[in-house]
């Protein structure tokens, strides 16, 4: 699959070869446009492979619930077109008390607005979805069946295939060490493996966003730090056990689903860092096991067989740097996905692709500006799990 | 006697259990796998893909015990009226019993050693009680794959002896059998080495660890190489030695190293044919034949892959050592004072691949490390001396005839992993195992890799032309060996 020469110049350089950035190369290269993507380890492992595989549009903003409608059209499109493994199973938010349940309503009266089919159904509705679970202590769930999951380890290979079909390359095992601007203009990059000479830049790092934009050397402020979370999956059970993403704030803000393999799979909110440290750790196999085995008994008897870690590159409001950074010709950032980027890499990459080839898009993009921090002007924290 | 007793078993512990509702002579204390091999049954369970599988080869055997699904047969001791049914690996207990589990236990010692064979061993011994230890090992027994051995041993002489000798241990140390450990974290002032024997949970915390893993057998592939009836060397072993079972009244030895499975089919007695081109294997509910690649048909009703070992890597890599390939396999990069960083340690086969005498002064010599690390007196220059004699031995990399193969029936990993969707992914130009590793599967599922990851490396290195030491391995994650959720579960 990779493109294992580094090509002496391409128009457009993507830094990162997780999700975001094959699924932007992906829409450019679909486009005509001539694209590189530069990955120091291999595809999708930064953080893609590392994701728990959910995909939903149960946000708590109209732009996050817009982009994410979106991206849904746009998984189900390709992964038909495609073949890779995207189910609609939906996600159920376990509710336990009051207040849950009107912060709740609040959501879905937003996520209805923009036409995501989300409702409130009652305990007993929730277990006829999951029969394991354990209703005893839940009083109402948040239902939408159009959310799902996907195979990261599938779906990344496969727009990677497909960028590369469109004439994208694929240079994996390479770093980038450092830019050759001149003049506020970006002539090139300097990698492990020698120069390539471009002119637009795509900083689609995530957890090591800031790195690069130090090397660009711009002076905005944004701040993304790597945060560790990890999550668990037991041996493969019968397919079709726990077809929904289950999320439970009262227990460890867990979320757990089956993967199209047949192992569950998910985490809980146990979060360390900023660092970029992946090592696992015992309290999250303390943590994960006891939360998982309250909302679902019969996790008790199954097997563990790995954990691992991934990053959350967060951002202060849990929310995405997406946009033209101005003072540098060309450079953009698609960063800071705060535990939601494979979920809203294909609608991401249609905006950044959108902002390089049109200069606009019709995505509200505005919501994730880069600059937002730097004035003051944090979103409201999107909902986050895990 | 049942059908593939070696030898007489004590009456007094004589009980019957059921399999599939026919009732089965057994012996208390006996393994579920080991009583239903005595009496000639080797299907136990089935894999998701469908396969029919045994105990002896590779991937886990859960069976339905009294009922209750998804239990380990290999863990599993025979009882007095016991019910045993097959089941297949996707089979899982809905209605669970909650129970508060026990309470987790905890140890503090200055040296934790992961592995009680020879070279767990004699790491303890040689630090003779002046530190404090916990020895860890998995099987029922102390000596590891020594108490395998009926014939004499290089350095040992008679492995019965030899092992009286070395399960003799100092004071100051703490033996946990039937113990698992789940990996090695660092916790700064110490390393935390979580254990778990059974379904209680305990935490070691120790000052210095040493792994004495070990390595486990090859497995080689050709087609149908995971039918019941197919065994693991030590399997093998296992079941003559320690359980007077024999794998089969007549069997075909395939392998590199068939010298070390011979010699004890003939100490028993057991009809055999050395057989050093398997191509397939053919039964109905288990082996029955084997082909070769020449076309020779061998009737057999076991086969026991011989093909030597190789250092068990997950141990090493979990604990965060890296990894270099030599003779044959992966071994742990180690300092001049066997260090595979500060305060981790490692001796014995999983180090490097040599006779028990050898692991066994290898174990002595990282004694000997620690003691002087901790300031004692010591005199590692001892062992490294004698250790000059034992050069490690090469194991061939087999060149596989893959395109001669039906790669559907050759299965790379116990987990339904073929070699034909292995190199189906490898054919679409996709070259990277780790990426490979993801797309199929391969040692991402029971055994994390310990089994099937090597033989993956194998076909991508032949398939892409890239050298075994060039290919980027994955490294295990904790839990290295499984454990049910509700052990770690538990809350105090």
């Amino acid at each position: 699959m990779p493109t294992k020469e580094l090509p002496e110049r391409s128009e457009i350089t993507i830094i990162g070869g997780g999700i975001v950035g094959v699924t932007i190369a992906h829409e450019l290269a679909k486009r005509g446009e001539e694209v590189t993507v530069i990955e120091k380890r291999f595809i999708g492992s930064g953080s893609t492979f590392r994701c728990g595989t959910g995909i939903r549009q149960q946000f708590n903003d109209e732009a996050n619930v817009q982009v994410m409608k979106r991206s849904v059209e746009l998984w189900k499109r390709y992964s038909e077109e495609y073949d890779f493994p995207f189910e609609q199973t939906g996600y159920l938010f376990l509710l336990y008390d009051d207040e849950e349940v009107e912060t709740f309503k609040r959501n879905i009266a937003i996520q209805n607005r923009f036409g995501v089919p989300t409702r409130l159904i009652t305990p007993e509705e929730a277990k006829e979805i999951v029969p394991l679970l354990d209703i005893s202590e839940v009083i109402a769930a948040s239902w939408n069946p159009t959310d799902g999951k996907a195979s990261p380890f599938k779906s990344t290979a496969k727009f990677a295939i497909k960028a590369e079909e469109f004439g994208a390359k694929l240079v994996e095992y390479t770093e980038v060490k450092d830019f050759i601007i001149e003049n506020g203009e970006i002539k090139g990059l300097k990698t492990s493996r020698g120069v390539i000479k471009t002119g637009i830049v795509v900083n689609a790092t995530n957890a090591w966003a800031k790195l690069i934009n130090a090397m660009a050397g711009i002076s905005v402020r944004i701040p993304i730090e790597p945060y560790k979370h990890q999550a668990v999956i037991t041996q493969p059970i019968k397919k079709g056990t726990i077809r929904p993403m289950v999320i439970s704030f009262k227990y460890g803000h867990a979320y757990l689903t089956q993967t199209s393999h047949g192992g569950v799979v998910g985490g809980v909110g146990y979060e360390l860092g900023p660092t970029y440290d992946l090592n696992p750790t015992y309290e999250f196999l303390r943590e994960v096991s006891y939360y998982f085995t309250k909302i679902i008994p019969a996790l008790r008897e199954l097997l563990i067989l790995r954990t691992w870690a991934g990053y959350y590159a967060k951002t202060p409001d849990s929310n995405p740097a997406i946009g033209k950074i101005e003072e540098l010709s060309d450079y953009y950032i698609a960063a800071g996905f705060s535990g939601h980027g494979f979920m809203m890499a294909p609608a991401v990459a249609e905006m950044v692709a959108d902002l390089i080839t049109k200069g606009r898009t019709d995505l509200p993009v505005e919501w994730y500006d880069p600059y937002r921090f730097e004035r003051g002007e944090l979103r409201g924290q999107a909902l986050q799990m895990g | 006697m049942r059908p593939l007793d070696l030898t007489e078993k004590d009456p007094s512990k004589r009980v019957t259990i059921y399999f599939e509702g026919q009732p089965l002579e057994a012996y208390e204390g006996e393994k579920v796998t080991v009583a239903l091999l005595a009496n000639g049954i080797y299907w136990l369970t089935t894999s998701t893909g469908g396969r029919r599988r045994g105990a002896f080869t590779f991937g886990p055997v859960p069976m339905v015990v009294n009922g209750v699904k998804n239990v380990n047969a290999r863990k599993t001791a025979v009882k007095d009226g016991m019910r045993l049914e097959r089941q297949g690996y996707d089979d899982f207990q809905e209605n669970v019993e909650i129970d508060e589990g026990k309470p987790v236990l905890q140890y503090v010692v200055d040296v934790a050693v992961i592995g009680a064979g020879p070279a767990g061993l004699g790491v303890v011994k040689e630090i003779g009680g002046r530190l404090t230890t916990a020895i860890i090992e998995e099987r029922g027994w102390l000596g590891g794959d020594l108490k395998l051995k009926g014939v004499e041993q290089e350095g040992f002489g008679d492995p019965k002896e030899a092992l009286n000798e070395l399960s003799d241990l100092p004071e100051n140390t703490r033996v946990f059998l039937k113990s698992v450990a789940i990996g090695v974290f660092d916790k700064g002032e110490y390393f935390l080495v979580p254990i778990v024997r059974g379904d209680q949970l305990i935490e070691i915390l120790a000052k210095r660890v040493v792994l004495a893993t070990g390595a486990v057998d090859n497995i080689m592939l050709f087609e149908n190489n995971d039918y019941p009836g197919i065994f693991r060397r030590s399997d093998a072993l296992e079941v003559m030695n320690v359980w007077g079972v024999a794998p089969g009244r007549k069997v075909a030895v395939v392998g590199a190293f068939p010298e070390e499975i011979t010699a004890e089919l003939d100490r028993w007695g057991i009809e055999y044919v050395v057989v050093p081109n398997p191509k397939r294997v053919e039964g109905n509910e288990k082996v029955e034949r084997l082909i070769d690649a020449n076309g020779n048909v061998y009737d057999v009703d076991a086969v026991i892959m011989s093909d030597g070992r190789r250092p068990d890597i997950n141990p090493v890599t979990q604990a965060g050592g890296r990894l270099y390939f030599k003779r044959g396999y992966y071994r742990p990069v180690i300092d001049s004072n066997h260090r595979i960083r500060e305060g981790i340690y490692v001796a014995g086969s999983a180090v490097s691949i040599k006779p028990h005498y050898a692991n066994y002064l290898e174990g002595r010599l990282v004694g000997a490390y620690i003691l002087r690390e901790f300031g004692f007196e010591a005199e590692p220059c001892v062992y490294e001396e004698r250790l000059k004699n034992y050069e490690p031995i090469a194991v061939p990399v087999h060149r596989l005839p893959l395109d001669e193969f039906n790669g559907e029936d050759v299965h790379i990993c116990g987990c339904d992993v073929t070699l034909r969707k292995v190199d189906d992914v490898v054919k679409s130009g996709i070259t990277d195992l780790q990426i490979i590793k993801r797309l199929t599967h391969l040692a991402m599922g029971f055994c994390q890799g310990r089994f099937c990851l090597f033989n993956g490396a194998v076909v991508v290195s032949q398939r892409t032309g890239t050298p075994m030491d060039k290919l980027d391995i994955p490294v295990a994650r904790p839990p290295i060996k499984n454990v049910k959720m509700k052990v770690p579960a538990r809350r105090d």
